[in-house]
């Protein structure tokens, strides 16, 4: 119950925070925008279901971005406003404080994502014909929860660094590459698929891509079986995303303990 | 007159030098490095693959030339707008403008270590853009090449700092930064030419210097010469925005450090 109240009270803060000053919401909304644009701009001659594949890899760019920027910063900001040893000292242990900050992220991020679409939909007039609108908000909120668990995972390494910010921002390209949100991973080269099958979004995208209506021949399961398979595979896609969830937060949990130890042992944790 | 430049110079100098050791005094080298040789293979890679897969079988190597182009961007924008944030951020803003020192070589002077950054970034990015994508370099004009490389850079960074300007009155650079970041992408002619965007949008594309560089980069890999005229054209222009930003950013620097000493702004962030 004290952990529950300590992630609840988190959660409350970092909601605070972000309503004190949104405009923060920009840098974790402009990259998959603006990328969204200039891949629908690069789509001008295609037309259809192509342009929807890539307006629904920006919505997942746009959570993805949101849960990189605010795992990397979450913690980088706390030693920029001098509070970090403070946080780490409370009974409750770190997981919980940096949980209840990781779901508030999540939330904005689906919101990020959700604005990337609408704005996509309205200002070039995709039609968001979804096949299975059951199914591609349960994919939806699914992928929301495997990002937190991601977020979490993500969280735990920035402790040790001061320098959170700069690999935050050296890691979105790559994400966006390994996770295949606007191609099909096939065209990478082998050996980066398990890279790619590691990241949880890669499987969500799969699943929102399909309950949206899209065949399974461009399907991450094409790669993995390599052939078009016969029929749809969102059940599969989405316990990937659950299983995949499930190891973060126990690989995070581990790392919480060692990086919560390394921490008091060397007394660098408040180093700017 | 003599005197003035000598002071001039030396502040510039010092200011220069004093930022690449406060770069480092916090960015560990080996970070510094990962970022020169990651940010420019995965830019490349991201628009490579995308295009890969809405055109397959065309030629990639507008597509390539653009990014690498870009790619300068992590440094020559994102960086240099937040030099006046992170002087806000650090506390040190009040005491660097209560010194007599001239601001406009100050400023300049911070911002000259990422013109040499943003040089090896591109030289990377083009490594790659051979080595990893495939570009066709059998035609080049590497002399023009690189005189294109080092005009962008500069004007680049002469873009960031009117943007860095603004930032004596902003709360934080951070979002501008983020912004500019990667409205290259979308207006400079990276990935498609300027003429696929929508006609009301196109001036914008004209006022950033990037876009005639990334124009004059794919030129001189075709093997134009630098006395070719387009070329010379695309370069002046360049330059010309390049100094008409810095010189409005000057303007703003002045006009919102007025305004933050009138209302007590300057060390709000």
């Amino acid at each position: 119950m004290p952990r529950l109240r300590a992630m609840t009270a988190s959660f409350r803060q970092q909601a605070f925070h972000f309503l004190s000053a949104p405009s923060w919401l920009i840098p974790n909304i402009i990259a998959p925008f603006v990328i969204t644009m200039v891949v629908l701009l690069m789509y001008q001659e295609v037309t259809g279901p192509a342009i929807l594949y890539a307006v629904l890899g920006g919505g997942m760019m746009g959570m993805w971005g949101n849960t990189l920027y605010a795992s990397g910063y979450s913690i980088q900001s706390e030693r920029w406003w001098g509070t970090i040893e403070a946080v780490l000292v409370v009974p409750s242990s770190l997981i919980w404080i940096i949980a209840g900050r990781t779901i508030w992220n999540a939330l904005i991020g689906v919101v990020n994502g959700l604005l990337v679409l609408v704005i996509a939909v309205v200002a070039f007039g995709v039609p968001m014909d979804i096949a299975d609108p059951f199914m591609f908000i349960v994919s939806f909120l699914m992928t929301m929860f495997s990002l937190a668990a991601l977020g979490l995972l993500f969280s735990s390494a920035f402790v040790l660094t001061r320098q959170a910010g700069v690999l935050t921002n050296g890691l979105e390209f790559p994400i966006y590459v390994a996770s295949g949100c606007l191609f099909p991973i096939i065209l990478l080269p082998g050996w980066a698929h398990p890279l790619s099958m590691s990241l949880a979004p890669t499987w969500g995208i799969d699943a929102i891509r399909e309950a949206a209506g899209f065949s399974p021949e461009d399907s991450i399961w094409a790669t993995v079986l390599g052939a078009s398979p016969d029929a749809g595979f969102i059940l599969l896609d989405l316990a990937m995303v659950a299983l995949l969830a499930i190891v973060y937060i126990a690989v995070a949990v581990i790392l919480f303990r060692v990086v919560e130890k390394q921490a008091r042992l060397t007394g660098e944790l408040g180093r700017v | 007159m003599n005197a003035n430049v000598m002071q001039f110079s030396r502040v510039f100098w010092s200011s220069a030098v004093i930022a690449k050791k406060a770069l480092f005094s916090w960015l560990n080298p080996s970070l510094w490095l990962m970022q020169l040789f990651t940010m420019s293979l995965f830019q490349i890679a991201m628009f490579w693959y995308i295009a890969q897969y809405v055109n397959p079988g065309q030629s990639l190597d507008y597509i390539i030339v653009g990014n690498a182009m870009q790619s300068i961007a992590y440094v020559a924008v994102f960086a240099v707008t937040n030099i006046t944030g992170e002087e806000k951020e650090s506390g040190t803003l009040p005491a660097v403008l209560v010194t007599p020192a001239n601001r406009f070589a100050m400023f300049v002077g911070k911002a000259m270590f990422q013109v040499l950054n943003s040089m090896a970034t591109v030289a990377v990015a083009f490594f790659y853009a051979i080595v990893v994508f495939g570009l066709d370099f059998s035609s080049v004009d590497l002399l023009t090449l690189a005189v294109v490389i080092a005009v962008t850079c500069f004007a680049t960074v002469g873009f960031g700092l009117m943007l860095s300007s603004m930032g004596f009155y902003l709360r934080t650079t951070m979002v501008l930064a983020n912004i500019f970041l990667f409205m290259g992408l979308l207006f400079c002619g990276v990935n498609f030419p300027v003429s696929d965007l929508p006609e009301f949008l196109q001036p914008i594309s004209y006022a950033i210097p990037m876009t005639y560089g990334t124009d004059a980069a794919r030129m001189a890999v075709e093997g134009a010469s630098l006395t070719d005229p387009a070329i010379m054209s695309l370069l002046g222009s360049e330059l010309l925005v390049a100094a008409v930003a810095v010189l409005i950013g000057y303007a703003i620097m002045l006009a919102f450090e007025r305004l933050a000493r009138r209302k007590g702004t300057l060390e709000m962030f």
